[in-house]
């Protein structure tokens, strides 16, 4: 039984996003022991390289995805399944701070697949779950997703493949913008065609993804090679008035939404 | 980088709720787990039954609403070493980061 990690990273034209899964992928063998995999293109792939992944599987990028006035070269993660070397596979955002080990008992969740459903935000202890659209279901992360090569996981991403390619329509049919393509979106409608439009709970994992919300600056106190140990500070808005916030953090893993803060921490 | 005096600087206010929510947030995943061909949560309920059951086996619903029939005392003596190891490492971050100003 081999397992792994897969990480997709396409350099968009701000941001390098093939030397973010480098950093990721040292922490990973670092923190997991797992070998990572890296789905990329030729351009991205620098001359240089600082880490050697354990395999790169060259695709061609669908740039067809704009947000915040940049290319988003997220689509086509479907093909994970194909492009997988393991029988457990660890598909995993570039921006995914790994910290500790906690990444490996997904394994133990994982049946066929599973993913996070309930999201925590760092320094906003009552922030809201994310929906679909308002009148629809809450939406399931593709930033961490582990999956074994069986029939229903196939079938998971052949659904990923068609709502991609469809987006529109079910973007229609469940009442989002079709304007950004997100991963998210195919994951959680995907998740629900192939249980015959049931909601199963055993492909949730059942603790909270970490996100470092907007608004939320991390800082460390050392830059080690493996630091884990964060400063976080966060500007509360309230009645007008910004007021700083802080803790402190440590050996805790978390998604970064902002890149640029990510991309401090390296 | 001096993160006391960038905290300083900014007159930033440490912000309890917030490390206890990051506490549980940590915590909580380490006390899932998987045992008997189910999965459960090293949590106070769970432990206290299985300490209240007198017969070898039971059947109880696991994390996902599953029936599952456990042998007792295996399923307690592993929640209840769960349980120990990772409250014991909450409470001393807690306490750790009580202190803060």
């Amino acid at each position: 039984m081999t397992r792994g990690v897969l990480l997709f990273g396409f350099n968009s034209p701000k941001v390098n996003y093939y030397e973010m899964a480098e950093y990721t992928a040292k922490r990973i063998n670092h923190f997991l022991d797992l070998p990572v995999t890296i789905v990329t293109d030729s351009f991205s792939v620098p001359k240089k390289p600082t880490y050697k992944f354990d395999n790169i599987v060259i695709s061609k990028p669908d740039k067809d995805n704009q947000f915040r006035n940049d290319i988003w070269i997220n689509k086509g993660r479907y093909q994970a399944y194909e492009y997988s070397l393991y029988d457990e596979t660890l598909l995993l955002d570039v921006d995914y701070m790994v910290n500790s080990d906690r990444l490996l008992k997904v394994f133990d969740f994982c049946k066929d697949y599973a993913c996070h459903q309930n999201i925590a935000q760092l320094m906003i202890p009552k922030g809201e779950q994310e929906y679909v659209s308002r009148l629809s279901f809450p939406v399931l992360w593709a930033t961490v997703l582990g999956f074994r090569k069986t029939e229903k996981t196939e079938q998971l991403f052949a659904c990923m493949k068609m709502i991609q390619k469809n987006y529109n329509h079910y973007a229609n049919l469940y009442n989002f913008s079709p304007d950004v393509y997100r991963n998210d979106f195919a994951l959680t409608i995907a998740h629900r065609l192939v249980n015959g439009h049931y909601f199963d709970q055993t492909n949730i994992l059942p603790w909270n993804l970490m996100h470092i919300w907007l608004k939320t600056n991390l800082f460390v106190e050392k830059k080690t090679k493996f630091n884990t140990k964060y400063t976080v500070i966060y500007d509360h808005n309230k009645n007008g008035k910004v007021k700083k916030e802080y803790t402190t953090i440590q050996d805790m893993d978390f998604h970064v939404i902002n890149k640029d803060v990510f991309l401090e921490l390296m | 980088m001096d993160t006391k005096k960038l905290v300083a600087d900014m007159k930033a206010r440490f912000e309890h709720n917030s490390a206890k929510h990051y506490l549980k947030e940590k915590y909580s995943s380490k006390l899932c787990t998987v045992e008997q061909g189910g999965y459960w949560k090293a949590d106070i309920n769970t432990i206290s039954f299985l300490n209240s059951i007198k017969s070898k086996n039971v059947v109880i619903l696991d994390l996902y609403d599953v029936p599952v029939s456990v042998e007792v005392k295996k399923l307690k003596e592993k929640l209840s070493d769960v349980y120990n190891t990772v409250m014991t490492e909450w409470h001393d971050e807690y306490k750790e980061l009580e202190n803060k100003r």
